[in-house]
């Protein structure tokens, strides 16, 4: 019955259940949809497992409530409490194991990411600055900053906070990275479709936490291009975009140490 | 009692002993040391901070049930969640649990009382009085501490957030969290050394085991975040530069501390619950704990591994090593489950006895295990990356603490409220209770999970409409209404129970199975007016009630251990 079970929540959704997050828009997206497809049919399977077992006792329970005398006092089985403890002992084992490997994947860093940019969050906006062009996008009071992404490309965030803790969170992108003062942290996302989203803030902030808001728009390289090279230019009119001096990677990683 | 009395040997008549002079009244709650007293008045405050809790949460929902701003600020929201979290974990689940242990732990090992009674009786006020500082935030120009339950620096240091209420927030913490030292010193005190003759540590009642466990925790990690509070204080007001990344300080060492507290502080609020459900699942049952040694072992392993899971709460801050704290945060899934088939296995085969503490036991099976399985998805950094800081991370830990604790709490006072009043309450309203309550919890946080998944950060005051989480955030919203109202016909039954001349119960109304269940409802001052019967098992009252229906001789068949028992 319980193997029924989980055939049912696994055929349910197939290779395509997503059990309620964003269709993946990143590789890294993709990484946590492997894990995601495995975790959920398993703790779907486990919940089934007990509310099966209660039911049992309800419905058993009548035959036991009508019996002569006293229950059975019987307190210990050897062989059954070693199975219990085994048997989700190695369920974990195997969850801690694809758990560990996939991972590594989202957390992996490419040594020579296509495009950097540096997230700033401060109370209560953020800045995204594409490091090699000196191109800031500041949020501004009364606007929301756009970060434009160029289809396909590794970009490498390198998250950074200006005052307290906030946190980097595209739902569409299925991960997050906190930017935490004192902490160096940069996470690369793969994106691999074209869209716009809105994101937020995910660590609380304080006061205005709730507007902390941005856009994600993830456009064709060319598109990308042409907008960044207008920006660079001065030739976009608008608000939140500024410039600032341009580095590169090499510069970067020696100003780092 | 007469069953006791008539066992062939067993004194009839009542011990002499000296009646001491008992204050009365408000004097009795200010200065008496009874620990049954001080273990009500402890419920009874913590009922009534999770009243509070309570309104503050269903004000939030209701600023959360439309988009835009309906009921309150972002400032005033932000005090919401703050002091709804600090409440509910620090002045309510924790000191209800210490209060059925006040209760509860001397009965259960035979004794007359804890063993440091005017100890207990300043544990209480002192709790008392940082439950008072605290909410006193309220009170003040700036509102109460609105930095998070968790108070991560830099944003709950004297910068950016200046007011009166993150010190009165600090102290409250303080003064909490040595009252929780206190009563922790005090019952492991009386459990080792208290205990009735007979009253091996194996013979312990499970729950009275829990709170063991619970005392050894609280032991461990209540002086961290004391400590942490401390240096907090310090940084805030003696230019401490403990926190302070710019001169030297490091803002992260306060996450390791505070979730070194953090997440043991989460098995303080739930083992001494496991406690509850375990006895009434066996007295409920007619049977004995099913594998009642796995069941210590688990407890105690529990214990031992989650000192060592703390960092999974900050996987996303890109500073811990991920696959250590996900492999002891997936570890702890184990003997959790343990416990699952220790519960099943009691009820299995055995003469259910529905009444409403046996039916909030079998709800906290139910909803407690989905709070279990997505634990075991946050132990998995590259799952708990995208979910972490997210509603589903919400719905998870109120599927724990709501599903698993309050279940569980109102469980134990539908079992215990007989011992503790001498009177039986209502169970057609104990089942209305219930009811109300099972379907108010999933409407309001089942939804969560999904609004979570779909990328609604916690902590937020409001959404957009283009966002499309309205619906699902007003099913919360009405599910948290319903959830207050429940409490409604709880509180009534208690009243009716308490003050009407109604229902007398006796001493052991259910047919118990511990030490509790031979004295009268409510025990007399000294607890036992009896001699004890043989202890030679953990159900000395069960042994004594039916040593005669299996060979007529009590003592050499009560004698057996546990594990030979079984045999028979």
């Amino acid at each position: 019955m319980l193997a029924a079970a989980a055939l049912a929540a696994t055929g349910l959704g197939g290779c395509t259940a997503r059990y309620g997050v964003p269709e993946s828009a990143a590789t890294q997206g993709d990484d946590f949809l492997f894990l995601w497809r495995i975790f959920v049919p398993i703790a779907i399977v486990v919940v089934l497992l007990i509310w099966v077992l209660v039911l049992l006792v309800v419905i058993r329970g009548r035959r036991w409530r009508r019996a002569e005398g006293e229950p059975s006092q019987h307190q210990y089985d050897g062989k059954l409490e070693v199975a219990y403890l085994v048997s989700p002992l190695i369920v974990v084992a195997i969850l801690f194991g694809l758990s560990t490997a996939r991972t590594a994947d989202i957390t992996r860093l490419d040594p020579n990411p296509q495009l950097e940019v540096e997230v700033q969050g401060f109370q209560w906006s953020w800045s995204f600055i594409y490091l090699d062009r000196g191109v800031a996008v500041t949020g501004v009071p009364g606007s929301v900053p756009v970060l434009r992404l160029p289809l396909g490309q590794t970009v490498q965030f390198d998250l950074v906070t200006v005052d307290v803790i906030h946190s980097f969170w595209v739902p569409e992108f299925l991960t997050k990275r906190d930017l935490v003062p004192g902490i160096d942290n940069a996470i690369d996302i793969t994106p691999t479709r074209v869209g716009r989203w809105t994101s937020r803030c995910a660590e609380y902030c304080g006061l205005n936490h709730t507007d902390m808001i941005f856009t994600v728009e993830v456009m064709e390289p060319d598109a990308f291009e042409a907008w960044l090279d207008d920006a660079a230019a001065g030739r976009v009119d608008d608000v939140t975009l500024s410039t600032v001096p341009a580095t590169t990677r090499a510069e970067r990683e020696a100003a780092r140490g | 009692m007469t069953v006791l009395d008539a066992r062939p040997g067993a004194a009839s008549e009542p011990l002499p002993h000296l009646e001491p002079r008992r204050p009365r009244g408000v004097l009795n709650l200010l200065v008496g040391t009874d620990h049954k007293v001080i273990g009500l008045a402890y419920m009874i405050t913590a009922f009534g901070f999770y009243m509070f809790g309570g309104l503050l949460a269903m004000g939030m929902r209701t600023e959360l049930a439309e988009t835009g701003q309906q009921l309150v600020s972002n400032g005033v929201y932000n005090e919401l969640f703050t002091m709804h979290g600090s409440i509910m974990l620090l002045l309510f689940a924790g000191p209800f649990a210490f209060g059925l242990a006040n209760f509860l732990v001397p009965l259960q090992i035979g004794a007359k009382d804890l063993a440091f009674p005017r100890l207990n009786l300043i544990s209480y006020w002192v709790y008392l009085g940082g439950g008072l500082v605290m909410s006193s935030g309220f009170l003040t120009a700036d509102g109460a501490a609105d930095f998070g339950w968790f108070a991560y620096v830099p944003l709950a240091g004297a910068v950016r957030s200046p007011g009166l209420g993150g010190d009165l927030w600090l102290c409250g913490l303080l003064l909490t969290g040595t009252s929780g030292i206190l009563t922790a010193v005090n019952l492991l005190a009386s459990v080792l050394t208290m205990r009735a003759p007979g009253m091996t540590m194996f013979r312990l009642p499970i729950f009275t085991w829990n709170m063991v466990a619970t005392s050894v925790l609280v032991l461990l990690v209540f002086p961290v975040v004391a400590a942490a509070g401390v240096m907090l204080l310090a940084d805030r007001h003696l230019d401490g530069h403990i926190f302070d990344v710019a001169n030297g300080g490091s803002a992260i060492l306060w996450q390791h501390l505070f979730w070194f507290f953090g997440h043991p502080e989460v098995y303080v609020l739930v083992l001494p619950y496991f406690g509850v459900v375990t006895e009434v699942f066996a007295v409920f049952s007619r049977r004995p704990v099913y594998g009642y040694l796995g069941l210590v072992l688990a407890t105690l392993s529990i214990c031992a591994l989650s000192v060592g899971v703390w960092a999974h709460h900050m996987f996303a801050t890109g500073a811990v090593l991920l696959p250590f704290f996900g492999a002891t945060t997936m570890l702890i899934a184990v003997p959790t489950g343990v416990k699952f088939f220790n519960w099943i296995g009691t009820m299995w085969g055995g003469k259910l006895n529905y009444e409403p503490a046996m039916l909030f036991a079998m709800a906290f099976l139910i909803v407690f295990v989905v709070g279990g399985v997505t634990g075991v998805m946050l132990a998995s950094p590259g799952i708990d990356f995208h979910v972490t800081d997210s509603y589903f991370v919400v719905a998870h830990f109120h599927y724990v603490l709501f599903g698993g604790s309050v279940f569980a709490l109102f469980s134990g006072i539908y079992y215990w409220f007989p011992k503790f009043t001498g009177r039986m309450l209502n169970r057609r309203l104990g089942y209305i209770h219930l009811a109300l309550t099972f379907v108010g919890f999933n409407l309001t946080f089942f939804v969560q999970h999904i609004l979570g998944l779909e990328g609604m950060p916690r902590r937020v005051a409001d959404y957009q409409a283009s966002d499309g989480w309205e619906t699902l955030n007003r099913i919360s919203t009405a599910g948290a209404f319903l959830l207050g109202i429940s409490t409604l016909p709880f509180l009534w039954n208690v009243w009716r129970s308490w003050r009407g001349p109604l229902d007398p119960a006796a001493a052991d109304p259910w047919d118990g199975h511990t030490l509790e269940w031979v004295t009268a409802s409510p025990p007399s001052a000294h607890n036992f007016d009896h001699p004890l019967p043989p202890i030679r098992s953990e159900r000395p009252v069960w042994d004594a009630k039916h040593a005669q229906k299996t060979t007529g001789d009590a003592p050499d068949v009560a004698d057996a251990a546990p594990g030979e028992r079984s045999a028979t």
